[in-house]
């Protein structure tokens, strides 16, 4: 039996080392990849309230900028300007404006008449 | 006998070890399971943080989005004096020029100081005060400045040579010390244009769990009318902050946004709108008279597109605003005058009492009827009905009203919508006055007629002319066109709303004829007539009762009207209380009517009428006529 052990003790048994080494590996593994998945929560996190930020930023620019817009454009600022500008606009009078009445479509009369065809000899176009 | 000892030792060591591991569970135990409720909500108290997040209170629009009134991010400014220290006076040197304040004033409020308070034993102990307010309304930009200012603020020597105290202090101060609450204010980019209409707003505030909570709400006119569409609704947000107080976004549990009040869309048009408020100032200057209102309608939908009271206020001033510059449009209630004889012949030819060539005796100018002398303002003899609105009797008016009876007379009044609130959604509208019949003296049946005796609003009959350009059918007036989502999106539209039709359709082209004749060199408004409209109107011009006795001198003007008479696309009330240079309704109010009836024309591209167009290039005639279709 002792020669049996000292044969054995001087034998490699990798199956053994493997099986350690993989568990070692996996609860390492296991460990990293919480800590490195922790640290993705925490970045996208910052990351999230980064974007939070500018994007309430921007709606605030955004809403700067259309009340800019809606100033200028108002009534009271444009008749302000017209006057300040001394551009001598006034409003166009009823018979300054031209209107256009579209005309009716005109019934078909000939439908299977094609617009590239020629009239009939002795038949009016 | 060692190995006994051993044991002894081992089964010694075993027991201890078994009763700490006991008493270790029974704290687990103790503290995962017994105590697990109350020790959890205190970690929740140690890290979770909720956070209100305000609605943005809705935009007011007009007609065409033009923005009526809208709401701005602001930041309050804040201070913690207990963290300021001695350091009050420099702190105030940095921040109060940022803030356009008063440095000495600031200095005062950040200076660290306790009061005394019943703790919950009932002892007397002193509080330091963490929170004072230096500041409302502050831009956004401002509080970067503030902020940046403050996180360069030092102690006037090196950092690594301050103690760890004094480190901490400055750190303290640099970033807790003064801080910014956000808010909103509430900003009209138009100013005074149409703000009766709109309203203005005040701050409310609300102490929830020891937190100031501001809100803005509507104190006048559209602000308060809709107050509840506008304001919109809180969200919150439970999450964990780290040391800094930074948000652990990972840590976020409840989150629910808030839900932003609608944007109010008026039928309002802040074009006509200024045409008008330009208009009436001028009248304003040349007449003085105590209050001007103007209003335009769209007869066919009842939408209101300017309605202005002078004098008026700012919105964005709330402070100023005073009684005497109400939306007398609709809270005051006057004697209408003359325009209220549209109500007596529109009812007499309706009911076939009268026809328009009907004859009347108008007495050269004195009547007695009840005891009473009833006067024309100038001697007429035989007037047709027609004549009489074209001239405004009062004689003959009285007479049609006595033809009609005070019952139908009545009737027709009520139809017309006196006597009762109009349905605009803007708050403090009059009901008027018109009492029942039962209640009337033996002269009510003729001078009801001429406008005496019965209390109205400017609106109400302004809303009675309209029923006249509309076919006789009665709209209820509207203001509020749509409520939408910020994005445009549509959550609820009003349409126009017919209340009755009072008149018949053959009865309101007789009404529209006669009215035509007021506008003309024989009626009394003359100055009314447009260059190329037909206008039809009506004059009014009231004595002023004070203490139930009419005043001499004292008079309340009006023309209302209407154009194109035979195609009504916008009708138009002017009234004047108690105007100097000239009191006829024709004569002070007709010119400002058609100042405003002419620049609304054109903005509102309204074709000219084809009779009137005789100036024009003949092409353009023929073209308005519809002789000649232009392809």
């Amino acid at each position: 039996m002792a020669r049996n052990r000292k044969n054995q003790a001087a034998e490699i048994r990798f199956g053994p080392v493997l099986k350690v080494v993989l568990l070692c590996s996996l609860i390492g593994g296991s460990a990293i990849g919480y800590v490195w998945q922790k640290s993705q929560i925490d970045r996208l996190g910052r990351q999230i309230s980064e974007c939070e930020i500018k994007l309430k930023q921007t709606k605030s620019d955004n809403k700067l900028l259309v009340d800019q817009i809606a100033f200028l454009r108002s009534p009271v600022m444009l008749d302000h300007r017209v006057k300040e500008l001394n551009l001598g606009l006034v409003p166009a009078q009823p018979l300054q404006v031209v209107r256009l009445v579209e005309a009716p479509p005109a019934p078909e009369q000939d439908s299977q008449r094609q617009f590239a065809q020629r009239p009939v000899a002795g038949e009016t176009p | 006998m060692n190995n006994k000892l051993q044991i002894r030792r081992a089964a010694l060591l075993l027991v201890l070890l078994g009763a700490a591991y006991a008493g270790l569970a029974y704290r687990l135990v103790d503290l995962q399971i017994l105590r697990h409720d109350e020790l959890s909500a205190k970690a929740e108290l140690n890290t979770q943080r909720e956070f209100r997040q305000a609605p943005r209170r809705g935009d007011i629009l007009d007609a065409n989005g033009n923005i009526l009134a809208t709401s701005v991010p602001v930041k309050t400014v804040c201070a913690d004096p207990s963290l300021i220290g001695a350091q009050s006076q420099a702190v105030a040197e940095v921040i109060a020029p940022l803030l356009q304040l008063d440095t000495s004033a600031i200095a005062l409020k950040l200076a660290p100081r306790s009061f005394l308070v019943k703790n919950s034993d009932g002892e007397m102990v002193t509080n330091e005060v963490h929170y004072v307010r230096l500041a409302r309304n502050v831009p956004e930009p401002t509080w970067a400045r503030i902020y940046a200012a403050l996180t360069n603020f030092t102690f006037g020597t090196e950092g690594r040579k301050l103690s760890l105290k004094e480190r901490e202090s400055l750190h303290n101060l640099q970033w807790h010390s003064i801080f910014a609450e956000s808010d909103q204010l509430r900003v009209y980019p138009n100013g005074p244009l149409a703000g009766q209409v709109i309203g203005f707003p005040a701050i409310e505030e609300t102490n929830l769990d020891g937190h100031f909570i501001s809100k803005i709400v509507g104190r006048d006119g559209i602000e308060l009318a809709m107050q509840k569409q506008l304001s919109g609704v809180a969200g919150w947000r439970v999450t964990e902050t780290d040391k800094a107080q930074h948000e652990m976004v990972a840590l976020r549990d409840e989150d629910v946004s808030a839900r932003d009040g609608l944007d109010v869309v008026l039928t309002i048009d802040s074009a006509v709108q200024h045409i008008v408020e330009t208009a009436l100032a001028d009248a304003l200057q040349k007449h003085t008279p105590k209050s001007i209102t103007g209003i335009v309608m769209r007869p066919r939908t009842g939408e209101i597109l300017a309605m202005v009271s002078l004098p008026n206020y700012d919105p964005n001033h709330p402070n100023t605003v005073s009684p005497e510059a109400r939306n007398r449009v609709i809270t005051d209630v006057v004697e209408p005058g003359s325009t209220f004889k549209i109500v007596v012949v529109s009812g007499a030819l309706n009911n076939d009492v009268v026809k328009l060539t009907d004859e009347f005796d108008c007495e050269h100018g004195h009547f007695a009827f009840a005891g009473k002398i009833l006067h024309d303002h100038e001697p007429y003899g035989i007037l047709t009905t027609e004549g009489i609105i074209t001239k405004s009797s009062n004689i003959g008016a009285a007479k049609i009203g006595i033809k009609l009876g005070a019952d139908s007379l009545y009737k027709y009044a009520l139809n017309y919508g006196f006597g009762q609130r109009t349905g605009i959604p803007l708050p403090g509208e009059a009901r008027g006055i018109l009492y029942p019949v039962k209640d009337w003296s033996k002269v009510s049946i003729a001078q009801i007629p001429m406008g005496h005796g019965v209390a109205v609003t400017r609106l109400q009959m302004l809303d009675a002319m309209c029923a006249i350009a509309n076919g006789g059918w009665l709209m209820q007036p509207m203001i509020v066109s749509r409520l939408q989502e910020h994005d445009g999106q549509v959550v609820e539209r009003y349409t126009p709303q017919r209340v009755r039709q009072v008149i018949s359709e053959a009865t309101d082209k007789q009404m529209i004829e006669a009215l035509k004749t007021v506008a003309t060199k024989d009626g009394t408004a003359a100055e009314a007539a447009m260059k190329n409209y037909v206008v039809a109107g009506k004059t009014g011009t009231a004595q002023k009762a004070e203490n139930g006795v009419y005043v001499s001198g004292k008079f309340v003007s009006s023309f209302i009207g209407f154009f194109p008479a035979d195609d009504p696309e916008v009708c138009i009330s002017v009234v004047m209380d108690e105007p100097k240079e000239g009191y006829y309704g024709g004569k002070v109010c007709g010119p400002v009517f058609r100042e405003i009836a002419e620049r609304c024309a054109s903005y509102l591209n309204i074709p000219a009428d084809p009779s009137l167009a005789t100036n024009a290039p003949a092409l353009l005639a023929a073209t308005n006529s519809g002789k000649i279709q232009v392809p």
